[in-house]
């Protein structure tokens, strides 16, 4: 620490910390318009003149520029300063329009704070203005050069956050605006960073509408609730209605250091959108009218209670939520094993990769699971395998550019598609492995590992079991590294250099994607990372982390809290009797004897065989959603009775016999826990929506009308009794949660050492991709930057913005069959088919199309069946 | 300066042969930004979308960072130039002589503004600082010639002279 005078306070500051911080972090003012704490210094606005004497010599610096020095003293309003400071505001503004009545940035204006702290006239200078027209060219951001003030934080933010530069300084001296090239439409992630650091009113957000003043705002921080990053973010509402969201200003709170992505800032719309349901809905002659509260509950617990009569309680399937929260998951579980008395109770997340909780969980008690995001800024190699980061997680991506710039860190990408990663980096090394061989390639970096002695071999094979099995494993002709170059198409040397870098010393973050866990093969692949990640750590000290990285909000949260049928909350076995008994004594309720009965195959299956006569489905559309389509579709045809509660009429909803109107995230209290296990707040910032209320009250007021006491008041209640319960969220307690957040896996650690690490030698695995004639391309799918699911679809300016799903089409193909951007597609599979307009892209490899799960409107799962997906593409009108 | 070849401004999909090459040279050279736009606006004669976008893939650089680049020195144009290249001496020396009347005569003969390019795809006018043959004001330049002592008088012939050559090609 740094010890330094300033204003005649005595503060101490870590070292290469500037002038500029110190006095801010220690709430003394400076004026300064461009400088801002994480992006690069610029030192282009000149405000921030400080007197700084040092050894007896007194010196006029720029605070923003000057690192603190032991000893300095610093004033930061002598009359040179202050005549200094106003003069460059007088330039400033002699250009400015000043029409704050009509600027949405008037009350939280930087310009207009400094005028009003310097006291400023009417200035010396005759204005000139370069008045010109306001930008509109996409709906969510619009651009007055005429207020900006030159400061480049947008253009900073827009190239070292996002990773995008899709703006910079256009032109020179008087005519200089901030733009694109040759002026075309803003074509970006439309991260909203340029708002969020813009210090004036130039860019705005369009979304807020001139709806509202900064100052009539009621400013709730809370959680997103899109990805699994799990954003803090600001809700910004009036009224009761959310008028815009902005990023946490403090950038210590949350893991994202104020950056957000498109559907964070501007996918906020759904809350207030008119298609909200506002009453309980049930079903009449085939239509479903608006009831009261009383009558649609009073029905469900009769039809529910008349099913468990004649067929017992596992005849009722629960859907749990990826996108509810913790308490409402708990709840769930409860109600359904409790009260409904089945375990045919799951997730959606769970159904699309059965093996990852086990997978996780295993990474979890070996120690290798990572405990923050925020470190994978201190990473010197981050290793993407079959993570699509652009689309799915982008504020992660924002971190890894950070571990670029202040580490140079080394980034491999290995997936099958040529996924998009905008940054700096000129060494990203690109593993595009042909889908299939995703396992071989991990194997053959273990092989390169072990071959090269890159870590300590001995280590390894005292700190390990099974790593002889390993070592005989690798020495087949199979795992032979010219032989799997050849199958993935990977060059020799990208194989070795991948290896070397992960081996390397320094931090190593891993992150394992959807494209990975959602593979036929995932299970297997992730067994192979997790190996490669142990060898690594055994033999050199502990630096390979791995991330999944879980796709919604709470998609850990919903497996955490036991809404799958494997385990009661906390992954603790449901077939262990004894876990039953404890579970029984908590709720102290007798779980029924017939319990686990029919606990086989996924809950549509036992649908289809009629095994199941009614759903119960919590916040999730498993119409579009649930991979398979076709099978989807034909469980819910036939079951008997289907209680749906969500917020909007999505398409599950629309088969329901009872709809349940329920609260968004920023009407509740609660918790999430985001892809590193982080058990962060949610602050509730408006009231309930029409009729809606809380998940969790739902279930709670349905467990009384079925005859059991679900006694809690607010959703605290349930976090308490998690804390009991659930023993990964032991000790957690909502009020020390404030907005750091409870950290599961690290507070594991502390409790318990990890397991010896025991090399899974996976018995060899034919791929399962069949070539197929009649359906020449395999159907790949992912995530998509602008949308998710329910929520985005109901927010107008992301529809707007993405309209349309595109089927992705490699150009060489799309040459060949004559198609170009914009033509019809028609694409059919065993199992159905669908209509899309084509996009030629290098993105996607030969002989595969690529469509986005996230447009919830367009039914890819109609496609699909289990496993890779075939289908043939042909042009139609 | 070399010939300049004539510039089509039809429509037609062009060639990026040239800019490709160039950018094989400067293949993984840091800095390289500036001499890359100079030798394409050389062999182009001017920095059109198709060049950029393929400079900004191929150098991991934005099309709106390079074009930021671009429009901060006047020396790259966004804009086809004409065949012809006039550039008017404003220096000191030739501004005493009378260069702005020379330059006048330029706008009026040629009815087009400084920096701008005539409708026939002809001539492009430009003013440039002190050329270093002071001694010659006010002098100008058409394509790399240069032309010392002009009159206001002697424009029309120049061009003239000029513009028929050009036809001839
Ligand atoms: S940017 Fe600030 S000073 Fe300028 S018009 Fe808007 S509120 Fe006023
Ligand atoms: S638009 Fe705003 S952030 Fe960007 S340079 Fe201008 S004033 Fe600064
Ligand atoms: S969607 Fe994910 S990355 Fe985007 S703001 Fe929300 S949590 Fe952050
Ligand atoms: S804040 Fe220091 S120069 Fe702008
Ligand atoms: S001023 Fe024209 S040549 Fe010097």
């Amino acid at each position: 620490m740094i010890n330094i005078t300033i204003d005649n306070k005595i503060v101490s500051v870590p070292k290469g910390t500037n002038i500029f911080k110190a006095a801010k972090d220690n709430g003394i003012y400076i004026p300064g318009l461009c400088y801002h704490p994480k992006l690069t210094q610029y030192g282009g606005c000149r405000l921030c003149m400080v007197e700084v004497t040092e050894r007896g010599r007194a010196r006029h610096r720029f605070s923003c520029a000057q690192p603190v020095a032991e000893g300095m003293i610093v004033k930061t309003k002598t009359p040179e300063t202050q005549k200094y400071t106003k003069s460059v505001m007088e330039y400033l503004l002699a250009h400015h329009p000043l029409d704050c009545p009509t600027c949405d940035k008037s009350g939280e204006c930087g310009l207009q704070e400094v005028t009003h702290d310097l006291k400023l006239q009417t200035g010396r200078f005759k204005s000139v203005r370069l008045d010109q027209p306001m930008k509109r060219d996409n709906p969510l951001l619009e651009y007055n050069s005429n207020r900006c003030i030159l400061c480049s934080r947008c253009v900073k933010v827009c190239k070292e956050i996002a990773g995008v530069a899709a703006i910079d300084y256009q032109h020179r001296g008087f005519k200089t605006v901030i733009g694109t090239a040759f002026d075309k439409p803003l074509d970006c992630s439309f991260c909203g960073g340029c708002v969020s650091v813009c210090p004036t009113g130039s860019w705005q957000d369009r979304t807020l509408k001139f709806r509202a003043r900064p100052w009539e705002l009621k400013k709730t921080p809370t959680i997103c609730s899109y990805c699994a990053i799990g954003c803090s973010l600001v809700v910004n509402s009036k009224n009761n209605e959310v008028m815009r969201i902005t990023a946490e200003e403090n950038l210590e709170l949350g893991v994202n250091e104020g950056n957000l992505c498109v559907k964070g800032k501007f996918g906020h719309e759904f809350i207030n959108s008119d298609k909200r349901i506002q009453t309980p809905l049930i079903k009449k002659n085939g239509k479903l009218r608006p009831a009261s509260w009383e009558d649609a509950l009073e029905h469900i617990a009769k039809k529910f209670s008349k099913i468990i009569n004649d067929h017992g309680g596992s005849a009722i399937g629960g859907i749990g939520s990826e996108k509810c929260t913790n308490e409402d998951n708990y709840l769930f579980q409860k109600f359904c094993r409790a009260v409904l008395g089945t375990n045919n109770i799951d997730n959606i997340s769970n159904m699309k990769s059965p093996s990852l909780n086990r997978l996780i969980n295993n990474a979890v008690v070996y120690g290798m699971a990572s405990t923050s995001l925020e470190g994978i800024e201190n990473a010197d190699t981050v290793f993407f395998v079959g993570a699509d980061i652009s689309e799915a997680h982008p504020v992660l991506g924002s971190m890894v550019r950070k571990a670029i710039r202040f580490n140079k860190a080394k980034v491999i990408i290995a997936n099958t598609r040529n996924v998009e990663f905008g940054s700096e980096a000129r060494n990203l090394l690109r593993l595009n492995y042909k889908l299939g061989t995703q396992t071989a390639l991990i194997n053959a970096m273990i092989k390169v590992v072990v071959d090269e002695k890159l870590v300590d071999l001995k280590k390894v094979a005292d700190k390990t079991e099974n790593f002889n099995e390993l070592c005989s494993s690798l020495n087949t002709s199979e795992i032979d590294i010219k032989k799997i170059s050849g199958t993935t198409n990977i060059p020799e040397d990208s194989i070795r250099a991948a290896a070397s870098s992960i081996a390397k010393a320094g931090n190593c973050y891993v992150i394992c994607g959807k494209d990975i866990q959602e593979d036929p093969s995932g299970e297997e692949t992730i067994e192979a990372l997790m190996n490669l990640c142990a060898l690594i750590n055994k033999g050199d000290n502990d630096k390979v982390s791995i991330v999944f990285s879980r796709e919604n909000n709470n998609s850990q949260g919903v497996n955490d809290m036991g809404v799958v049928p494997g385990f009661l909350p906390g992954y603790l076995d449901i077939e262990d009797q004894e876990n039953r008994d404890a579970i029984e004594e908590l709720w102290d309720v007798k779980l029924s004897a017939d319990l686990l009965a029919n606990n086989s195959g996924d809950i549509f299956d036992l649908a289809v065989k009629k095994k199941i006569k009614a759903f119960y489905v919590m916040g999730e559309n498993p119409i579009v959603n649930y991979p398979n389509g076709k099978k989807v579709n034909e469980a819910f045809k036939k079951a008997e009775f289907v209680v749906v509660q969500d917020s909007f009429l999505t398409e599950t909803a629309q088969l329901a016999d009872v709809v349940l109107p329920s609260s968004t995230y920023v009407e509740k209290g609660g918790t999430f826990t985001n892809m590193v296990m982080t058990v962060q707040r949610l602050h509730k910032a408006i009231s309930q929506v029409g009729d809606s209320k809380p998940d969790w009250q739902i279930i709670c007021n349905l467990a009384e009308k079925m005859g059991h006491e679900f006694e809690y008041t607010t959703s605290k209640d349930i976090v308490d009794e998690i804390g009991v319960s659930v023993p990964i969220y032991e000790g957690i307690e909502v009020n020390r949660l404030r907005r750091k957040g409870f950290h599961w896996i690290l507070s594991l650690y502390y409790k318990t050492k990890a397991a010896v690490y025991r090399f899974e030698v996976a018995s060899k695995k034919t791929n399962a991709i069949t070539s197929n004639k009649k359906y020449p391309f395999i159907l790949l799918t992912g995530s998509s930057l602008r949308h998710q699911g329910t929520y985005s679809r109901n927010s107008e300016s992301l529809i707007s913005l993405a309209s349309e799903c595109f089927v992705e089409i490699n150009r060489k193909d799309a040459k060949k069959a004559d198609i170009v951007n914009g033509d019809n597609i028609k694409i059919e599979s065993a199992q159905g088919k669908l209509k899309l307009k084509a996009k030629t892209t290098g993105r996607v490899p030969e002989g595969a199309v690529f469509i986005s799960e996230n447009y919830e409107w367009v039914p890819v799962n109609t496609l699909r069946g289990n496993g890779y997906t075939n289908v043939k593409i042909s042009k139609t009108k | 300066m070399g010939k300049r070849k004539k510039q089509t401004v039809t429509e037609e999909a062009i060639d990026l042969s040239k800019a490709e090459e160039i950018l094989d040279k400067y293949e993984g050279v840091q800095g390289a930004l500036i001499p890359v736009l100079q030798k394409i606006q050389y062999e182009y004669g001017y920095l059109q979308e198709e060049t950029v976008n393929l400079v900004a893939e191929r150098m991991e650089i934005s099309a709106s960072e390079i074009i930021g680049v671009a429009t901060f020195y006047s020396q790259f144009r966004l804009e086809p130039r004409g065949v012809h290249m006039v550039k008017v001496c404003c220096g000191t020396a030739c501004h005493v002589k009378g260069a702005n009347k020379i330059t006048q005569e330029f706008t009026n003969k040629l009815n087009v503004a400084v920096g701008s390019t005539t409708e026939d795809n002809m001539f492009t006018l430009e003013e440039v600082a002190c050329l270093g043959a002071c001694s010659l004001a006010p002098i100008i330049t058409i394509d790399g010639n240069v032309h010392g002592n002009m009159a206001p008088g002697g424009v029309g012939n120049i061009i003239q002279e000029t513009g028929d050559h050009g036809k001839s090609k």
